[in-house]
């Protein structure tokens, strides 16, 4: 009676097993208790066990991948070689950066050593206290003046300049242009019949200009043509948020450039910038916004076909916004000084001129020639000379501004009849 | 004598009982008051104080309803706001997807093969929301998009654009995508549903000489109710919670001029993307998420896990949401 029976003549029964509870239970609760055991025990044994920090490399963060990684990657290993401090390079889009770092920031931490960040986002690092101070690391004599204006609150610097992409125009092909007997335009009108003339030489409307997305290609258009037809002063007022994006001067540019412009319907609407440029590359399109990484790009396969022209100039109106890499040292890097010592080597010019020397960037540093340039690099770091270098000025305002701009302009490319309700969107973002 | 002993245990064993139940009750909850309740708690706490961290009352409501980003009428022309986006989701995505998922269970009910078409229904179902976003992405492209395309070979010249290029196109077609994506959930959902109707009912009705439409009407529909109820609340639950699909199909402004925008992109904007953070505004987003998500959930949790509630109150909660939903 209640024990095992053994009815097969050899193993029990499992119908006519009736287990002791009480003897179930007894067991129950050591059990429950050593795993209980077991998992804070691994959990205590995991954390303590950790290597010492120091023992990984030091880690840096950087947008890029692909072909522009495997750019940047020689002036990494060029630091290690120099110093020898080992690095690891990460990948990490800034959108992404800038929602993960605060969040690391408020635990103590940071996923990164060394991170490569908008101008706003290190300005506001800094000023909350997050940043390190790169004042007496990186030097502000060995840039232009003003070069790191964007990373500083006061006299204190947090972030440092690295080589930069200028925002130059329009790209076309060589080759293209040729073959049809197309020229850069070399006033407004002759811009409008270029456009018109690609149109009609690429089969299919909507062909001339090819917009990217996400929106700050839109925004780097806008900015050009601000440049050129508000005048950099314009650009800068507009930047610090002296002066009111419904103001009439500014409603003109847009007015009088570009919503004709996008309303002669030789624009494209927004696609993906990326498969944009095996799209420009194709011919499918005969003309693209885009900076100066371009040349770089895996779907360019021969970048001396690449021409690029900005905007005809309006008299007086001389800016092209410049937007250079800026980095900063989170105070909870666990390789503070290894990181310092990278911040100035990346700000220094053996480090620029080994960036360049692969192509797509233009150097920030002082002393860095022109002759140091890729031939196409060169070209546009000649669109540079006698104007006036202006700071990006979605990246320098940054969010909720950049959002809203991004949108905005989205709204603007399509249904350009609303430019004074996206005007005032954009102004009550500012 | 193994009774006898049995009594004399039970009282230990009653009280080793309880000690069992609490060994096992402290820890979940310890775990949930930890990372439920707590974070609650504190998100509504939040929402009622300024970022300075001085009590303001309703201001922050205030401040966020009177937002142009979530209510915004000073247009016909899109957006009218994430409170609206989120309303017209729910009635378009709502019907569609759960009639959609209706007609396809009752009509694959006796087709051969059924099993591998149900199965490539529900793979929308399986895709995790941002693939599907991203997918959607495609399909819009004006030149290679299977919609855009489609519709230029078709002669609706009109829709074969970019159609996450402008602001109707962009909503309207995430709400037409996710209704693909959804209507897998809707599908199964009924055709599990179906299989409890005793087909003595449909035999009555067709030597009764009913019509299908009559069938329908007065059998299927009827006995359905309490799976339509499942599916019209977690597809509620579903259409207030969009934000994967949005964020990776557009962006996250909720794409051109804010088109698509809804509440909870609205939320990770204010708490996870804009300079300075604006967590408290981020709190009544969440808040009101929540707040709407129990009144309908509540309504689901009272009718499954509590049985059928009184005839009071199920005028007031289960009868008011059928009215409301006309079911």
């Amino acid at each position: 009676m209640g024990q095992p029976s053994d009815t097969s003549g050899g193993s029990a029964s499992a119908t006519d097993y009736v287990p002791r509870k009480g003897a179930a239970r007894a067991w129950l609760i050591p059990i429950v208790l050593l795993v209980a055991g077991l998992v804070v025990g691994t959990g205590v044994g995991w954390y303590v066990a950790q290597p010492p920090a120091k023992a990984a490399p030091m880690i840096v963060l950087g947008p890029w991948s692909g072909s522009e990684q495997a750019a940047f990657i020689p002036v990494l290993d060029l630091f290690t070689r120099t110093t020898g401090i080992p690095y690891e390079y990460r990948t990490a889009r800034q959108e992404d950066l800038a929602t993960d770092l605060p969040i690391d920031f408020a635990a103590s931490r940071s996923r990164g050593d060394l991170i490569f960040m908008t101008s706003s986002f290190i300005k506001q690092a800094g000023a909350d206290g997050h940043a390190s101070s790169l004042t007496g690391v990186v030097s502000e004599s060995g840039y232009a003046p003003g070069a790191l204006d964007p990373v500083k609150n006061g006299s204190a610097i947090y972030g440092g300049a690295y080589t930069g992409k200028v925002k130059p125009g329009f790209w076309y092909r060589h080759s293209f242009f040729d073959a049809h007997g197309f020229q850069p335009p070399t006033t407004w009108a002759e811009f409008g019949t270029l456009l018109a003339n690609i149109d009609t030489a690429i089969p299919g409307p909507n062909n001339a200009v090819l917009s990217g997305d996400p929106g700050w290609v839109l925004s780097d258009i806008t900015e050009h043509f601000i440049a050129t037809y508000g005048g950099p002063t314009m650009h800068r007022q507009l930047t610090a948020g002296t002066l009111a994006w419904t103001d009439t001067s500014v409603r003109n540019v847009f007015a009088n450039y570009l919503v004709p412009s996008l309303q002669s319907g030789h624009w494209s609407a927004p696609r993906n910038f990326q498969t944009g440029y095996s799209e420009f590359w194709a011919e499918s399109y005969g003309l693209y916004f885009m900076g100066s990484w371009i040349t770089v790009e895996a779907a360019i396969t021969d970048s001396t076909d690449l021409g690029v022209f900005s905007l005809p100039e309006a008299p007086g109106a001389k800016g092209i916004v410049f937007g250079p890499d800026y980095f900063f040292v989170p105070k909870y890097s666990t390789h503070l000084n290894d990181a310092k010592e990278l911040a100035k080597f990346l700000a220094s010019e053996p480090a620029q001129e080994e960036q360049i020397r692969h192509g797509g960037n233009l150097a920030t540093a002082k002393g860095v020639s022109i002759t140091d340039y890729p031939l196409v690099d060169a070209g546009v770091a000649r669109l540079l000379e006698g104007k006036e270098v202006l700071p990006d000025l979605d990246d320098t305002k940054g969010n909720p501004f950049s959002g809203v701009f991004w949108s905005q302009l989205k709204g603007l490319w399509a249904d350009p009849t609303t430019l004074d309700t996206v005007l005032q969107n954009i102004q009550a973002a500012a | 004598m193994t009774r006898r002993a049995g009594r004399r245990t039970r009282p230990r064993s009653r009280d080793a009982r309880k000690l069992m139940r609490a060994a096992f009750f402290v820890p979940a909850v310890f775990l949930l008051v930890l990372l439920v309740v707590y974070p609650v708690a504190q998100t509504v706490y939040l929402s009622f104080f300024s970022r300075s961290g001085q009590f303001a009352g309703l201001d922050n409501y205030g401040a966020v309803l009177s937002d142009r980003d979530t209510i915004d009428l000073s247009d016909t022309r899109l957006p009218y706001g994430t409170l609206i986006h989120n309303a017209i989701w729910i009635s378009i995505h709502l019907p569609l997807s759960l009639f959609t998922g209706l007609f396809l269970a009752l009509t694959l009910q006796k087709v051969r093969g059924a099993a591998i078409v149900k199965s490539m229904i529900f793979l929308g179902m399986v895709t995790p929301l941002v693939v599907g976003g991203i997918i959607l992405r495609f399909l819009f492209d004006e030149r290679s998009g299977i919609v855009p395309v489609g519709l230029g070979l078709l002669g609706v010249h009109s829709l074969a654009i970019q159609w996450t290029a402008f602001p109707a196109t962009l909503l309207f077609g995430l709400i037409l995508g996710s209704v693909w994506l959804w209507t897998g959930f809707s599908m199964i959902v009924y055709s599990a549903g179906v299989t409890t109707i005793p087909r003595d009912y449909f035999e009555a009705a067709l030597i009764d000489g009913a019509s299908s439409w009559r069938t329908f009407r007065k059998i299927t529909w009827p006995l359905l109710r309490p799976i339509t109820l499942v599916v019209v609340t977690m597809t509620l639950l579903w259409e207030l919670k969009l934000f994967d699909i949005v964020i990776a199909a557009a962006d996250p402004g909720g794409g051109v001029s804010g088109a698509a925008d809804v509440l909870a992109l609205q939320m990770f904007r204010y708490g996870f993307v804009n300079i300075p953070r604006q967590y408290n505004e981020a709190a009544v987003v969440a808040t009101l998420l929540t707040f709407l998500t129990l009144v309908i959930a509540g309504s689901l949790f009272r009718r499954i896990l509590l049985g059928a509630p009184k005839k009071k109150r199920r005028f007031h909660l289960v009868g008011g949401l059928r009215r409301m939903l006309h079911i």
